[in-house]
């Protein structure tokens, strides 16, 4: 059976989620429709799961997070980056690069 | 910031559970549904949107779970739930909570209370500019007194000599009677130089403190008040700067009010013994006999960086000069400097850490006593742990459940103890000794406060660590099988645990009585004391005249001498002396030079020493003293000079060996010109100085001889002594409506008084070894109650087999005396070194008084013989049939 999914490799999530409401304030819903969309609807993250992360994150001061009225005229809860969130973000599209270039290099190497 | 952030979500989430949850629902609902929505536009059905959302959502119960887990309570929540569930417990057991903590309350109370007087008098600063560098400066004499006052001229070397104090300043306390502004009273003054001031630091609540300018006598005499006196007798009137008082009869000029809370005594060679209530300038002629009287008292400043040994040899160097200089005055004497806080705390500093000691011993026994109820229990608990164990709960978690009920008994028992403590230090300052400090600002503040907080968690881990490890070691099959025998099954390790606590009250329990058996010892020696003067039924009081309206001896003569008439008149007199001080005043006892007639002149600084005392033939017959030779004073020598002296069987003794002293002549140095008296008689010896110093050879003037202004009235009564005071006030006033008197007491008062230091310490200890043995022994009858409640059925069947009752009362009686034994054993080898540390408070008795150990071991295994007894008289009333029908 081929994949259609790529699967989500441990520990990335959280760069995701930075990545997505870097761009604007979202709400949970929207976070996973933004990676999803960025990735060319290659990535579907476990929608529930996105939860427990990104409560972690809050309480680790990289978003932060707003009550506000949605579109459909309900209350969300809107998340936006904050500044340490924003060099969190770097540091990790940083490790990611490099880890990147190590796998490519073990690919070919023969 | 972050770790704020998170404590004030988890610290939401714990108070507001149910909103944390609501909050998280309400996102996660919105999130599946948008994606129904999402599915339903791409033309999905209403129920295959719905499913497909909730698919593509996850688990939303363990989701919400987990998530919650981020944000909710965590720690936090788990130890408010181990509260909640540990107080539930302690409700539900209220029999072993109230002991629990009572035994607790008991042993952090008096730890509390002892730490509070701790913490008043050697922790606490002292309320002066940089006390650390402030020394009290003595001479020590020939004969090896310590912190022996010095005279005018030895101050003013001293100061004009030394390196190492920026300053230094003498002072003096007299009692100078105050008139106007109302009655005639005594107030205590003190006579110093105006460094004083400079050297505490003491700022003035109103007008100024003394500088050097007021020590010029042309400018008129002035007066600094205390608080107490501005408040007492001038109302607290502002305007009191500038206002001249009448002290002793001459005009004293007010220049300032002290604060409340400025305290300024030294008690050690104080004349007056109290508190000054007025200071003012101690004159220093440049000339004149009185430059040789040694009665100053000397405090000093050191320079910043200048050790205080470094002073003192500085000063020992001075006072060495002194000497070779002047050696008929002062050869033979040296100086010491000693740290004010040592001054004023002196030797009530040893007897306190010993106090804190004892109370931390008691607080160790309470200790052992929960541990072993907790380890009694954690067998009835057995089950319950059993059971939350195999639900998956982990060890830890359990551990820390269990530690967390005993800190939560810890804490409820400090509770208790907080407020045994608020009376137990009202109690303290009672029965406080008044002789060196003042308990009177002792109590409780948050420096006591945190050490109780401090040792009740350590009292809660200590007592709680064992129980809570033993009860975590659980066997779950043995424990869960069915019909588990209820705490049969305890481990042989943890009735090792419990009797080695035993052994461990038995000794602290035995090192605490040792010591408080020492202790009561040695202060029934100390009551029994020969002090060579009778103390029943003696009122005595201070008659202080004024030596400007009394200039002349004869008046002062006179005055006395109808004082005497007229109250030995009254009804249930029997006999009324005078004396200038009274045994055991505390006052200088100086120690003066006397010459015998028809000896060869001996070396300056060479002469023997006396004590002198002034007194008239009443004194003896109103105190008990008895005459052992010669005669005492006729009437004519209590009237007029006479040349006459008495001495004590002392001064017979040491100076006069092999001869009869009646009827020689000797010449005390108490006058400017030769003045050879006659020996007519010799009284028995008199404890003049201390309870505790043997009597020194004393001389005894008749008034006449040596008239004093300042006397005390000795008045030896039929029956109660202070039922006469007022009748004699009332003949004193008759005599002179402005005379004052002061200190009315008893003799008996004044011993009570006397021996208050001696009595504080061992009605202290007493109590808290008698509460230690109280502890112990409830401890050696909780445990072999136990451990006769899991034999039952053992014994049950030695019954059974015809064991008859006495045997099996043996069996339990032999396996408590083991334990007491041991403990008594080990006790004994920690007392006789521990007593040693007591040796200091001891009269007259060995820290290893052979006598007090044998009495103490005999009383603490007879107090265990009871309890072992309780339960081992239970034990032979088994009933056979109902032991063994358990099984």
């Amino acid at each position: 059976m081929k994949k259609e999914r790529a699967d989500l490799l441990q520990g990335t999530l959280d760069m995701l989620i930075l990545k997505a409401v870097s761009i604007g304030p979202l709400h949970g819903y929207g976070i996973i429709q933004r990676i999803h969309q960025l990735s060319g609807e290659m990535l579907r993250v476990e929608q529930g799961s996105l939860y427990p992360a990104l409560y972690r994150i809050e309480q680790k001061g990289w978003v932060s997070s707003r009550w506000d009225v949605h579109d459909t005229g309900r209350r969300a809860k809107f998340y936006s980056l904050t500044k340490e969130g924003e060099s969190q973000l770097e540091a990790e599209e940083a490790g990611w690069e490099l880890l990147v270039v190590a796998i490519t290099r073990i690919r070919q190497a023969t | 910031m972050k770790f704020f952030n998170i404590l004030r979500e988890r610290l939401r989430a714990l108070f507001r559970r149910e909103r944390v949850i609501d909050e998280i629902d309400e996102e996660m609902r919105l999130h599946v549904e948008l994606e129904k929505h999402a599915n339903l536009s791409k033309g999905m059905s209403e129920f295959d949107a719905q499913r497909e959302a909730d698919r593509a959502f996850g688990n939303y119960a363990s989701l919400r779970d987990a998530a919650y887990g981020v944000r909710g309570g965590g720690m936090l929540e788990t130890l408010w739930q181990d509260i909640r569930y540990g107080v539930r417990v302690l409700v539900k057991h209220k029999g072993f909570t109230a002991v629990a903590v009572l035994t607790l309350a008991l042993g952090i109370g008096a730890n509390t209370a002892i730490f509070s007087v701790v913490n008043e008098l050697l922790l606490r600063g002292l309320p002066y500019t940089d006390p650390e560098r402030i020394a009290m400066v003595w001479e020590v004499t020939p004969s090896g007194r310590h912190e022996n006052t010095t005279s005018r001229t030895n101050f003013r070397t001293w100061r004009e000599q030394n390196q190492s104090f920026e300053a230094m300043a003498a002072f003096s306390d007299q009692r100078l009677n105050l008139t106007g502004d109302g009655p005639p009273e005594e107030v205590p003054v003190q006579f110093t130089t105006p460094e004083l001031f400079q050297i505490l630091g003491s700022r003035p609540l109103l007008g100024r403190v003394m500088n050097s300018s007021d020590a010029d006598p042309r400018k008129g005499q002035v007066a600094l008040l205390s608080y107490g006196l501005w408040q007492r007798r001038f109302g607290g009137d502002p305007g009191i700067v500038g206002r001249a008082i009448k002290l002793h009869d001459s005009s004293f000029n007010v220049i300032g009010v002290m604060p409340a809370d400025f305290q300024w005594h030294i008690k050690r060679r104080s004349g007056t013994g109290k508190a000054p209530e007025i200071w003012t300038v101690l004159s220093m002629p440049s000339s004149g006999p009185s430059l040789l009287g040694r009665f100053l008292s000397v405090v000093a400043k050191l320079k910043p960086g200048v050790s205080l040994t470094q002073a003192e040899s500085d000063i020992r160097a001075i006072e060495a000069r002194i000497s070779q200089d002047d050696p008929e005055h002062n050869k033979g004497y040296s100086a010491e400097a000693i740290p004010l806080r040592e001054q004023l705390v002196g030797n009530a500093r040893s007897a306190l850490l010993i106090l804190l000691g004892a109370v931390g011993f008691v607080l160790l026994i309470a200790c052992a006593n929960v541990a072993n109820l907790m380890l009694a229990r954690a067998a009835d608990r057995e089950k319950e742990i059993a059971l939350r164990t195999a639900l998956g709960a982990h060890r830890l978690r359990i551990i820390r459940q269990l530690l967390t009920e005993s800190l939560l008994l810890a804490l409820f028992g400090s509770g208790f103890g907080l407020a045994l403590a608020w009376c137990g230090i009202k109690a303290l300052i009672a029965i406080s000794p008044r002789d060196v400090v003042s308990f009177q600002n002792v109590g409780i503040n948050f420096t006591v406060l945190g050490w109780t907080l401090g040792i009740s968690l350590a009292t809660g881990i200590i007592f709680g660590l064992a129980p809570a490890l033993e009860a975590a070691r659980i066997n779950l099959n043995d424990a869960l099988k069915e019909g588990g025998k209820g705490g049969g099954g305890q481990s042989s390790r943890s009735r090792r645990i419990r009797s080695a606590f035993v052994v461990a009250e038995v000794a602290l329990a035995l090192v605490l009585l040792s010591s408080a058996g020492l202790l009561i010892r040695s202060f029934i020696r100390l009551q029994n004391i020969d002090t060579g003067f009778s103390t029943d039924n003696i009122l005595t009081m201070v008659v202080p005249l004024s030596s400007t309206k009394y200039k002349e001896d004869p008046q002062v003569i006179s005055f006395f001498r109808q004082a005497n008439e007229r109250i030995k008149a009254l009804p249930s007199v029997q006999a009324v002396g005078i004396v200038n001080y009274l045994p055991l005043y505390g006052g200088l006892g100086s120690s003066t030079g006397f010459k015998v007639e028809g000896r060869p002149p001996l070396p300056p600084g060479q002469d023997p020493g006396t004590n002198v005392r002034v007194c008239d033939s009443g004194y003896f017959a109103a105190m008990g003293i008895p005459l052992l030779r010669g005669r005492t004073f006729s009437d004519a020598e209590n009237t007029e000079a006479k040349h006459v002296v008495l001495i004590n069987q002392a001064m017979a003794l040491k100076h006069f060996p092999g001869e009869d002293p009646i009827g020689k002549r000797i010449d005390v140095s108490m006058f400017l010109k030769p003045n050879p008296t006659e020996i007519i008689g010799i009284v028995g010896d008199v404890r003049y100085d201390s309870l505790v110093d043997q009597p020194e050879p004393t001389v005894y003037f008749p008034h006449p001889d040596l008239t004093y202004e300042f006397m005390t009235l000795v008045i030896r009564t039929s029956n109660d002594p202070t039922a006469i005071a007022p009748a004699v006030q009332r003949e004193l006033r008759a005599i002179d409506s402005d005379q004052p008197v002061a200190d009315v007491r008893t003799m008996n008062q004044v011993m009570s008084q006397t021996r208050s230091r001696a009595r504080f310490n061992t009605l202290l200890l007493g109590l808290f070894a008698a509460l230690a043995t109280l502890l112990a022994a409830v401890g050696i009858f909780g445990v072999m109650n136990y451990s006769v409640t899991l034999r039952t059925h053992e014994i049950g069947l030695r019954i059974a087999l015809g064991a008859e009752p006495k045997r099996v009362l043996m069996l339990i009686l032999k396996q408590g005396l083991l334990l007491t034994v041991i403990g008594i054993a080990i006790g004994l080898a920690g007392a006789l070194v521990l007593t040693r540390l007591i040796s200091g408070l001891l009269f007259d008795v060995k820290a290893t008084d052979p006598v007090t150990f044998g009495v103490i071991v005999v009383f603490l295994g007879l107090v265990s013989l009871i309890a072992c007894y309780i339960p081992a008289r239970r034990a032979t009333r088994v009933d056979p049939l109902v032991a063994l029908r358990y099984e």
